[in-house]
């Protein structure tokens, strides 16, 4: 699992609704693996990333170097975008567990694949 | 058929020399790829990419123009269709080059012209005009053709392999070209984040990740096998690092609300999906992580195209009447499971009468249908069906 989805997933635990968001990471297996870094698709997911999530997993993860917000002229700057490009993209959680921040449930990561199906119980009607 | 032989001439030649060529680029692929040059080899790539493309877009435009027609023929007669769909090869003489008459013919009752005859006349026209000679076994040259009520299509089959198969798919689920003809539905533009719910085994995925490079994709499925299947997909093809994948439920997506861009998914077909309840689910936990203006597509079957358009007949009668402010009780006594209150708010700005047919077809009052096609996977039929999820609330 990518930051980059981990950005995208909230908690459906029932009642939870937007306070599920964002989801708490612990990582027991991280893998780094360089991938084609193409400045296009990155710029472009930019403005859809919510920092304040980012940030907080990639210091779970002890990442370095992660820009605390977009800059100016963010598409046009190649340092900046490549930096975003690693944090997003080229760290891949392969084992570990997602915690909804509301009700504290917690969804395993195997195999870089998030759980998250829930039971009836917990399902929001 | 006789009169395209004999008054054309050239153009048959013409067609013939280029897919000569195309098989020998065909064979020259073979030997540069064994010497291993790699500059070569991307060039040689490319060459296939465009052929490749060429002819997938020549087969979606086909089935499109094919099925728009049929579609236009099922809402004015809403009758069954009569089609036969008739694949025969046939045998006959002549000299060489030696060729191979494959036919496909769709009648319906008027026109009654059977393969035979087809095939019969093509053979003889042919013969007469290049002095080709027909060989079952092994021939050099295939001619197919397909013929039904509104037009007629002869061409020379380029590859020998079906053109639905896939080097970079290790285990295909959905067919390949109408996996690719979903995708190219979907309006995908860079950027984007693109879900498939039910992805199974990433067919979809793949084909769009293949096309569309600068696109974050996302599948999901509650199966551990079917995923661990996509996992095998993803690494084969070399994907891994464009899909992600997630185990969780099409009806409980743990996403936010519009955070999608775009929607791309094979509704499972076959009796484990009891139609209208889960469907409904389905659809609204679709439309919810949707961004207005966002596109779905859909491959449905028979029984859930027939079921989308049976759902929204129940609120037929509101719209033919005219009126648009029938109070929300009596509506809930109309239809009591549906919450048609705000759709009802969304059919009025629909144009009365021409809209009421592509109306009948919309499951979900947000999800305005844009267009939709039928589709042969083999054995069984299907509808591509596409929707656009428009400012009004949801479902």
């Amino acid at each position: 699992m990518k930051l980059l989805t981990h950005n995208l997933l909230s908690s459906h635990v029932r009642g939870v609704g937007p306070r599920g968001f964002p989801l708490r990471l612990q990582a027991t297996e991280v893998r780094v693996c360089p991938v084609e870094f193409n400045p296009h698709f990155v710029a472009r997911m930019i403005p859809k990333v919510e920092w304040a999530a980012l940030l907080e997993a990639a210091d779970t993860l002890h990442l370095v170097e992660v820009p605390p917000g977009p800059v100016q002229g963010y598409e046009r700057d190649e340092e900046f975008l490549r930096k975003m490009h690693h944090v997003l993209l080229e760290v891949d959680v392969l084992e570990g567990t997602l915690q909804c921040p509301q009700s504290g449930r917690l969804f395993p990561i195997s195999r870089g694949i998030p759980n998250m199906l829930l039971t009836d119980e917990e399902t929001e009607s | 058929m006789q009169r395209f032989v004999n008054d054309d001439p050239e153009s048959w030649l013409n067609a013939i020399s280029i897919w000569k060529k195309l098989l020998e680029l065909d064979a020259k692929k073979e030997r540069l790829s064994q010497r291993d040059a790699d500059p070569l080899k991307r060039k040689v790539g490319e060459n296939e990419i465009i052929v490749a493309k060429k002819l997938k877009i020549e087969q979606t435009q086909k089935i499109e123009e094919n099925k728009v027609c049929q579609l236009d023929k099922q809402i004015e007669e809403e009758t069954q269709e009569q089609r036969d769909f008739i694949t025969k090869r046939e045998k006959l003489q002549g000299e060489e080059p030696r060729e191979d008459v494959e036919k496909t013919t769709d009648t319906s009752h008027q026109h009654d012209v059977t393969f035979r005859e087809l095939g019969r006349v093509i053979g003889i026209a042919l013969m007469k005009q290049f002095g080709w000679k027909a060989d079952l076994r092994n021939p050099n040259l295939e001619i197919f053709i397909h013929l039904n009520d509104i037009y007629s299509v002869v061409g020379i089959p380029v590859f020998r392999v079906p053109l639905a198969s896939r080097a970079y798919i290790k285990t295909a689920g959905l067919r390949s070209t109408i996996a690719w003809a979903m995708a190219s539905l979907a309006e995908i533009r860079a950027g984007a984040i693109v879900l498939d719910p039910m992805c199974g085994l990433g067919t979809i995925l793949l084909e769009a990740a293949k096309e569309w490079p600068d696109v974050y994709y996302v599948g999901a499925d509650v199966s551990d096998s079917q995923l661990l299947g996509a996992c095998d997909n993803l690494k084969a093809a070399g994907l891994k690092d464009k899909i992600e994948l997630l185990k969780v439920s099409v009806i409980e997506l743990p996403l936010p609300s519009e955070s999608v861009d775009i929607i791309i998914s094979d509704i499972p077909f076959g009796k484990k999906f009891k139609l209208r309840k889960d469907i409904k689910s389905i659809l609204q936990e679709m439309e919810r992580v949707l961004h207005v203006g966002g596109t779905i597509v859909l491959l449905l079957s028979e029984d859930h195209y027939r079921c989308f358009r049976e759902c929204k007949e129940s609120d037929i009668p509101l719209n033919s009447k005219g009126s648009h402010t029938v109070a929300p009780g009596i509506q809930k006594h109309l239809d009591p499971e549906e919450n048609t209150g705000l759709s009802e708010t969304v059919l009025s700005s629909f144009e009365a009468s021409n809209q009421e047919c592509l109306e009948k077809m919309s499951p979900c009052g947000s999800l305005v249908p844009v267009e939709c096609y039928r589709v042969s996977l083999g054995k069984t039929n299907a509808f591509i069906c596409k929707y656009r999820k428009s400012l009004s609330s949801g479902c």
